[in-house]
């Protein structure tokens, strides 16, 4: 924790007039300081990346410049002038829009008609045909083809996107924000979204990029502000900065491979097995393709890759979330019944979801429901519930994992991140698993939070659990796997041992790039 | 130039004393309403209520005759309360009621030479039976087919209707009166007498045999929702289907389960109907008392708590003993729905408080040219 | 040939459409920006009783008071429709309890029946009601004449509403804002249209169709009051909507075919048939259910347009 902190008045200074500053915002939610007193600002024509680790409080900052959240503390301007954004509707009128990472369409209207939506310039009487026009113009001169009379639920993802790059560019958008927008692109489609962005750029746009990739900082941005914990802690010139000075300022620390952590245990047989399974994505299409791996008692696999490339179909899978059409996946050699979560955990198999708020938790209910959630079938007399020994066994994971609450009968809705991901490690550790699959689990807690998630997922290792860790946050991975399987667009991309990979190596799987010398599957 | 702007939040704890202040509260804000109301329209406000509550609560046999209109009242609200809590919106009581009633007054003839306590034994079990399995319609469909089962219950509410009305006034059915009168006014038959439910009294006050099933029922529902194992799986798929689904729950068995017992509930209502009241399949009587959807007021009132479900039906079935008691005298036709109606919107409106925390803030409006003070 | 049974049938089958039709082009309305209205019913009868209470007490010619009548109708549904949309919208109350919670206050038991008793409607016929209109002369035409061309002018007016409303949902910005809004509100809300005016001006407007739906009762069809006057026409109302693919057009076809199916017994039993009215009486509401079986499967919800958002309330700044 003990690195240099450059300040903001260091920054290079923005190469033209400022388009948008903002100065000193703080934002909270209940139990959460999402953004503490951030500040920044972009010039006229200039790319620029926000950038942080998931939870950096890039999203809010993003929904306040955008009229949908309104700050606690501080000011925006734009233009020169203070301005106050008490909605969308005076964001948009002040040339400010935004591509979120959840496409904002409707889906039962065509593109034209989502391009159009809410604009105060369209004639009272719609007149489809000048919209069509105007939408192939707009198309056309971003190079982004989409048809505009399609109905955009049949449109694919990368499609979808441009449909909000053109609804941004039409309503008149002089600031434009693009929230994690290659999350969900192929290669190809992102390289065409750069050009894209430096094409608008060009035209004095200004580019406001949220992202948590480094590649893609340097790639597209002119400089770039990053955010960590919620605070604004430097704006630097991208000409100037590397991956690395970039990761330290992100993460506030030195990556240090040194601090990787070694077995301790050997590592055993194998305890859950996938064998080629395929899965139907939410949107229809298969989000996983026949898919192979192992993990081995007191083993650590870690699933690297873009987010969007079947890790989440993965891990449901894997613990019975999401149904199979293809392939078994089978602990100590016998085979689960698919889609059926209760067979995965009468297997052994437990599961911190990606989603804790809503998946891993009920969050009206108490802590002690939900510390019971899987156990209650057995803490019962026949149809009744035992709560006396419910309530006692919440009291005793409240002291072991050290949740901060008044008592185990507050709703859990009322917990940070940090304490709920202790309620479900709780819950998950005490059924004595053979199979542990963490998706995500650091996400969006703080650093202490992340170390203590660590430590038990460490602790789940050594005493003999296979670990299935699924995490976009490429450190994680290196730092507590055994071995890592990269996954591309549904796929085992390749397979890498982190104790000599390097990240260009993994860089260029979770990029699609096959045929390197990372090696195949095992 | 500055508005005020009204900021609502959720709140994440609720305080306790405003669950016994917000029902009071609305209390008082409807019978202010409604004070003005009777003001406007030229009724004296003070002695109007005073009529109501004595014709409800007060007078000679106005406590019995109130919980004769509570207990159908009780039997739906339960019904909806254990649906609603589940957030299946189970708007189907009115039809699961009518059905209750076809199957306890079928059974009941059937069973026609049987002591009293079979006949009571078996219209309830009959009653709950048809109005569960007319409960699972909807169930089902929502389960499977993730049909809306607002509407569908809804729309089965009128199907129940015209099978009663069937069975009474378009066919020679087994529940038709088929002597010389029924043929000419036609009517159900009449249930021996042997199947009417008995009368618990205390003091001048009877209590129907059905009320205290309802109370029965509120104490079993209370303890499936706190101290089972089904009532916490209801409770986790009530608030978050996801978590259910992760923790392994069966979600669909679990709607279609607890669409029956609501259904149930409000079949044994129908029972009820048919052992203490009507003894009689009356068609007519049945559709115009609006037992169902009344019922969902009751259970809204009741916050989908059983013990205040059976309260609250006391409540408003106390309003309408008096709307028809006072019926034909110089009173105000059509106060105990409008009471109804304004009592219910008062405590919707009281539930913001209860879960959201309110503040007022001054707000400036547009983007202004000069720096502005911070907010 | 134009007093065979038949026809007599179908022309009143388009007179008893007609309230239903208004009724379900104004919950067409604010379930398009997602508020389920339960509280048609209630919104109706409130409509009839200040309808008629105009046409009782309004000085004036025939031509000057029906008008007015119709436009208090309106007013009074509208202004129900605004209790329910300030709970439903504001104070974010739960649909299903608010609709219904309106229709008690409003209904045959309530306030509706509270103002009739109060001015005494119940003791006197209506002084005007809306009489056949020979259309263009048009009226003697054999089979279409008395069905079309021999209606009251509420029902001409009705025509024009769904024309009027299947083009402002179709054709107008306004429109296209309140489909966005009733399918993704957050995406409406992200370009800047008010999600909660919307809704309001909606649910209002569908009140006040609702209310000359009541009025078409106590104006044209029974003109005298009793309480409880539509029948359940509310109800109906809520059905038709699903029914008709959430169309305006198809609300029309939907409201003579509802009226027909309830007619149809009547000319089966006068051609000797046996029939079992019931049957055909519940054929619409079992044809609705299929209707939403239908459309809760993924594509056919989005082919067919049920808004994806109804009965939910939309909270912006939720986490």
């Amino acid at each position: 924790m003990s690195s240099p902190e450059p300040h903001a008045s260091a920054a290079p200074p923005a190469p033209g007039t400022i388009a948008v500053a903002m100065r000193g915002i703080t934002k909270r939610f209940p139990g959460v300081l999402a953004n503490d007193d951030v500040s920044f600002e972009v010039a006229a024509g200039e790319v620029h990346a926000l950038l942080g680790e998931n939870g950096a409080g890039k999203t809010t900052l993003m929904n306040i410049l955008t009229g949908l959240y309104r700050p606690d503390e501080g000011e925006i301007e734009v233009g020169g002038k203070v301005v106050e954004l008490a909605s969308p509707r005076d964001a948009i009128a002040a040339g400010i829009g935004m591509v979120h990472q959840h496409f904002r369409l409707v889906d039962t209207l065509t593109v034209s008609e989502n391009v159009v939506l809410g604009s105060r310039t369209e004639p009272f009487l719609l007149n489809r045909a000048a919209r069509t026009r105007e939408v192939e113009l707009i198309s056309e001169a971003l190079h982004m083809p989409v048809d505009p009379d399609a109905k955009i639920w049949q449109l694919s993802v990368g499609e979808q996107q441009r449909v909000e790059i053109m609804k941004a560019v039409r309503s008149g958008s002089q600031v434009l924000i693009l929230d994690e927008p290659t999350a969900v692109l192929t290669p190809q489609e992102a390289r065409q979204l750069f050009r894209t962005i430096r094409v608008m750029a060009a035209e004095g746009h200004s580019v406001i990029v949220i992202t948590h990739k480094l590649h893609e900082v340097l790639e597209v941005s002119d400089r770039v502000t990053v955010l960590r914990g919620g605070r604004s802690i430097a704006t630097v010139g991208t000409a100037g900065a590397t991956p690395e000075s970039l990761a330290a300022l992100m993460v506030g620390r030195d990556i240090d491979v040194a601090r990787r952590r070694e077995s301790e245990s050997t590592i055993g047989d194998v305890v859950l097995t996938v064998e080629g399974i395929t899965a139907a994505g939410d949107r229809g299409g298969d989000a996983l393709k026949s898919v192979s791996l192992s993990v081995r008692a007191g083993e650590v696999l870690g699933i690297a890759g873009v987010a969007g490339n079947g890790q989440r179909e993965l891990a449901e899978a894997v613990t019975g979330m999401r149904a199979l059409s293809a392939g078994t996946v089978s602990v100590a050699g016998e085979p689960l019944k698919t889609g059926d979560p209760r067979a995965a955990i009468t297997a052994g198999i437990a599961h911190v979801p990606e989603d804790r708020m809503h998946t891993g938790v009920a969050p009206s209910l108490s802590i002690a429901s939900n510390i019971a959630l899987k156990s209650y079938r057995t803490e019962a007399v026949g149809p009744f519930l035992r709560l006396g020994l419910i309530r006692k066994r919440a009291q005793e994971m409240i002291e072991r994992y050290d949740v901060k609450t008044p008592g185990p009968e507050t709703a859990a809705r009322s917990l940070s991140g940090g304490n709920l991901q202790k309620v479900v490690l709780a819950r998950e550790f005490s059924s004595e698993p053979r199979v542990l699959v963490a998706a995500a689990p650091t996400r969006g807690l703080d650093v202490g939070a992340i170390e203590t998630v660590h430590g038990y997922l460490r602790q789940a290792a050594d005493n003999r659990v296979a670990v299935l860790l699924i995490s976009e946050d490429l450190d994680e991975v290196m730092m507590l796997s055994d071995r890592i399987v990269v996954m591309y667009e549904g796929a085992v991309a390749g397979e890498v041992d982190p104790r000599t990979a390097t990240v260009e190596e993994i860089g260029l799987l979770m990029a699609g790039v096959t045929g390197t010398a990372a090696g195949g599957e095992t | 130039m500055s508005l005020p702007e009204i900021r609502i939040e959720k709140r994440l704890k609720q305080r306790r004393w405003l669950m016994i202040a917000v029902p009071l509260g609305s209390l008082i804000v409807a019978h202010i309403a409604i004070a003005i109301l009777l003001v406007a329209t030229g009724h004296p406000p003070i002695a109007t209520f005073r009529r109501l509550f004595d014709a409800a609560y007060i007078a000679d046999g106005a406590l019995t005759n109130s919980l004769i209109a509570a207990t159908p009242l009780a039997f739906t609200g339960l019904a909806a309360a254990v649906a609603f809590r589940m957030k299946l919106f189970n708007i189907g009581a009115e039809g699961q009621l009518y059905f209750g009633a076809i199957g306890a007054s079928g059974i009941a003839i059937l069973l026609a030479g049987q002591s009293t306590p079979v006949l009571i034994a078996a219209m309830i079990i009959g009653g709950a039976t048809l109005g569960a399995a007319w409960g699972a319609i909807p169930g089902l469909l929502r389960a499977f087919l993730r049909t809306n089962e607002i509407i569908t219950s809804l729309m089965l509410n009128y199907v129940a209707a015209l099978v009663l009305n069937y069975l009474i006034f378009d066919s020679l059915s087994y529940w038709r009166d088929t002597s010389a009168t029924g043929l000419v006014f036609p009517q159900g038959k009449t249930l021996v007498d042997a199947a009417t439910w008995p009368v618990l009294t205390i003091g001048s006050v009877a209590i129907p045999f059905g009320f205290l099933v309802a109370v029965a029922v509120a104490f079993v529902v209370w303890v499936l929702y706190t101290r089972t194992r089904f009532g916490f799986e209801t409770q986790v798929i009530g608030d978050s289907p996801r978590a259910a689904r992760y923790a392994g729950m069966r979600t669909r068995r679990k709607i279609v389960a607890i669409m029956c017992l609501s259904g149930a509930i409000a079949g044994i209502g129908g029972a009820s109907q048919m052992g203490d009241f009507r003894h009689v399949l009356d068609a007519r009587g049945l559709q115009q008392a609006n037992y169902g959807y009344t019922g969902i007021v009751v259970a809204a009132l009741a916050r989908y708590n059983p013990f205040a479900v059976v309260f609250a039906a006391f409540l408003l079935g106390g309003l309408q003993n008096a709307g028809y008691t006072l019926q034909s005298a110089e009173f105000p036709s059509g106060l105990v729905g409008v009471m109804q109606g304004m009592i219910l919107f008062a405590m919707l409106g009281g539930e913001l408080l209860v879960q959201y925390r309110v503040s007022i803030h001054r707000r400036a409006r547009q983007a202004r040219t000069e720096t502005g003070t911070a907010s | 040939m134009n007093n065979s049974i038949v026809v007599v049938v179908l022309a009143s089958a388009v007179a008893y459409g007609t309230p239903l039709l208004y009724a379900a082009l104004g919950e067409l309305l604010a379930e398009r920006s997602g508020v389920l209205n339960l509280g048609v019913e209630g919104m109706m009868l409130v409509g009839a009783v200040m309808g008629f209470l105009a046409v009782q007490k309004i000085d004036g010619a025939k031509g000057v008071v029906l008008p007015l009548a119709v436009a208090v109708a309106a007013l009074a549904g509208a202004v129900a429709a605004l209790v329910l949309a300030f709970l439903v919208v504001t104070l974010r109350a739960n649909q299903i309890v608010a609709g219904l919670a309106l229709t008690i206050l409003c209904g045959a038991a309530g306030l509706s029946s509270y103002i009739a008793n109060d001015f005494e409607l119940a003791t006197d016929p209506g002084r005007y009601s809306f009489e056949e209109v020979n259309a263009f002369g048009l009226q003697d035409l054999p089979v279409v004449g008395p069905i079309i061309f021999g209606q009251t002018w509420l029902v001409y007016a009705s025509w024009a509403c769904v024309v009027l409303v299947g083009l402002y949902l179709s054709r107008t910005r306004p429109g296209l804002n309140v489909r966005a809004i009733g399918e993704a509100p957050a995406a409406a809300d992200a370009m800047g249209i008010s999600v909660a005016r919307y809704r309001y001006l909606h649910t209002i407007a569908g009140g006040a169709f609702a209310g000359v739906g009541g009025a078409c009762f106590s104006l044209a069809l029974t003109p005298l009051w009793v309480d409880g006057l539509t029948g359940g026409t509310g109800w109906i109302a809520i059905a038709l909507v699903i029914f008709a693919f959430w169309r305006a057009d198809l609300c029309l076809v939907g409201a003579y075919v509802f009226g027909a199916f309830s007619a149809l017994p009547l000319i089966l039993q006068a051609k000797g048939y046996t029939v079992t009215p019931q049957l055909f009486q519940a054929l619409p509401y079992v044809m609705t259910i299929v209707v939403l079986v239908i459309v809760s499967s993924g594509i056919g919800r989005r082919r067919l347009g049920a808004p994806a958002s109804l009965g939910v309330p939309y909270v912006r700044e939720e986490r």
